[in-house]
């Protein structure tokens, strides 16, 4: 659970850059409550990604600090990451070769045994939970179609599988309805919501300024690496949020 | 802008190049004897020879020519297998994604050395560890198998989509449960095809595994060759060819039967 004195998630002060012509990110901070959708808005290449990446610790700060329930991300190309905090990026990520629910499956290979999970032997408790998962997304009748034969909205839905399969404390979604259609993109993050309302703290990076009024608790705005605006959802319009993608 | 004098002193210098180039070929094919004339009307009385000695192909000795292609076949069947087997784990070794340089480095040094040996240095390698036959061109086909299937396979790791890489590592799993979900599965269209143009390969160079005493239809195309027995070697050849684009149909039905799609389109809502 998460502890009363630290937010789901804590970024301070984040710097980091990439080789030159490609902006990253100037001093972020902001925090990610417990039970809240935080939606991360920007243009293309204002550093949403590269914010997440920071968050998930694939990619490591040049200063600055991230703290997942209190306790300090760490990065490193070949380390091994926490579970506890999910990552869906843009293009969810999904493994085109396996079948739906073995990319289901994958989300607990951090707590199965190493050995019998190489021979594709998973407990049977893991079967039945990502059956139930699957059910639950309404897509329980796809567990053994490939990846790769399923529609926009149904792969989107086994990312989110794999994510809730790693019992996480904390979701980070990379832009992961941005090329669904409204409604498609509705139903997605309606489950989100009731993730979130279980009490995942979820943070959904976005450029879809209508996704805030009806999914977001609190809203950071980012412009060419920078925070430029940071605000509960309820204070402020969809006019000032655009103001601030834009100003 | 240039003036007139540079540009044209760089016309003369690219007509220059150009002049050098045509005089080191001549002088090159003056060395390699092919501007020799009487020798290159010896060549073309021996071609006739040889063409002429070619047909009709003779068919008497198919069922003997059958049984060593079964063998070749069966040496390219094995040594592929072999070197496959042995190539996968060195590439991922070799694969950065889950090592850094201080095991990648060595592991590819090893695999660019087993590349440097010709298939058939390898075959006369064998032939002096095992014997004369078959096992030692199954064993050469292996070796030369792996050094280049483990360069490609690590390649084409290197290829996978990075965001499959990092959707899996988020959840938290280890290094070999990386490659066991997600490398090797979303490499699987290029292993595929790898393994099967490396079999195709394989059936070509195991036929010339024979000249060496390493098995195969080799051993009887070199002694039709040294007895001038070249409508028997024409036979040989036909049957090869056969084989060759036999195996290269089957490897369309493979290839149709188990590689996903490569765009993966989305269909409709």
């Amino acid at each position: 659970m998460t502890s009363p004195n630290h937010p789901a998630l804590e970024a301070t002060n984040l710097w980091f850059a990439y080789g030159a012509g490609r902006s990253g990110l100037h001093g972020v901070s902001f925090a990610a409550e417990a039970g809240e959708i935080t939606m991360v808005l920007g243009a293309s290449g204002s550093g949403k990604t590269t914010l997440l990446k920071l968050c998930k610790g694939l990619l490591g700060p040049q200063r600055g600090e991230v703290c997942v329930l209190g306790r300090p991300v760490v990065a490193g190309r070949r380390q091994r990451l926490d579970p506890a905090v999910a990552y869906i990026p843009q293009h969810l990520g999904l493994v085109r070769n396996l079948a739906v629910l073995d990319n289901v499956l994958t989300g607990a290979l951090a707590r199965v045994a190493q050995l019998p999970s190489l021979l594709r032997h998973l407990p049977a408790v893991e079967h039945r939970r990502a059956h139930a998962l699957l059910e639950r997304l309404g897509i329980g009748h796809k567990a053994d179609e490939k990846v790769h034969a399923l529609s926009g909205g149904e792969r989107q839905r086994v990312a989110i599988a794999r994510a809730l399969m790693q019992e996480p404390r904390l979701l980070l979604a990379d832009e992961f309805v941005s090329q669904l259609d409204v409604h498609t993109s509705r139903d997605i993050l309606t489950i989100v919501r009731g993730i979130a309302d279980g009490g995942v703290a979820a943070v959904v990076a976005t450029h879809e300024l209508d996704l805030i009024d009806r999914y977001a608790d609190a809203v950071i705005v980012l412009r060419e690496g920078r925070k430029v605006l940071d605000r509960r959802a309820k204070a402020g319009s969809v006019a000032d949020f655009a103001l601030a993608l834009r100003a | 802008m240039m003036g007139r004098a540079p540009r044209v002193l760089a016309a003369w210098l690219r007509r220059a190049i150009v002049l050098a180039l045509i005089v080191a070929l001549i002088g090159t094919l003056h060395n390699v004897g092919l501007l020799d004339p009487e020798r290159l009307l010896r060549a073309a009385r021996n071609l006739a020879i040889f063409g002429a000695g070619l047909f009709p192909p003779n068919p008497s000795t198919l069922p003997t020519l059958g049984a060593a292609m079964l063998e070749t076949i069966q040496i390219a069947f094995a040594g592929t297998a072999i070197g496959f087997a042995l190539a996968v784990p060195l590439a991922l070794l070799a694969c950065p994604l889950l090592f850094g340089p201080v095991v990648t480095a060595p592991v590819k040094l090893v695999l660019a050395l087993v590349r440097t040996v010709p298939a058939l240095f390898w075959a006369i390698v064998f032939v002096v560890a095992v014997g004369f036959g078959p096992a030692a061109g199954t064993l050469a086909v292996a070796v030369y198998s792996l050094g280049y299937l483990g360069k490609l396979l690590y390649e084409t790791f290197d290829g996978v989509d990075p965001e499959v890489i990092e959707a899996v590592r988020s959840v938290g799993c280890s290094r070999a449960q990386l490659a066991r979900y997600a490398l090797l599965p979303e490499a699987a269209n290029g292993i595929l095809a790898l393994l099967l143009f490396m079999f195709e390969y394989n059936v070509r160079a195991s036929s010339i595994m024979g000249f060496v005493g390493a098995g195969g239809i080799g051993f009887y195309l070199v002694g039709y060759i040294q007895l001038l027995r070249y409508d028997l070697l024409l036979s040989g050849l036909l049957l090869t060819l056969g084989v060759v684009i036999l195996i290269d149909r089957l490897s369309a039905v493979v290839r149709r039967m188990f590689l996903v799609p490569v765009a993966s389109p989305v269909p409709a809502e």
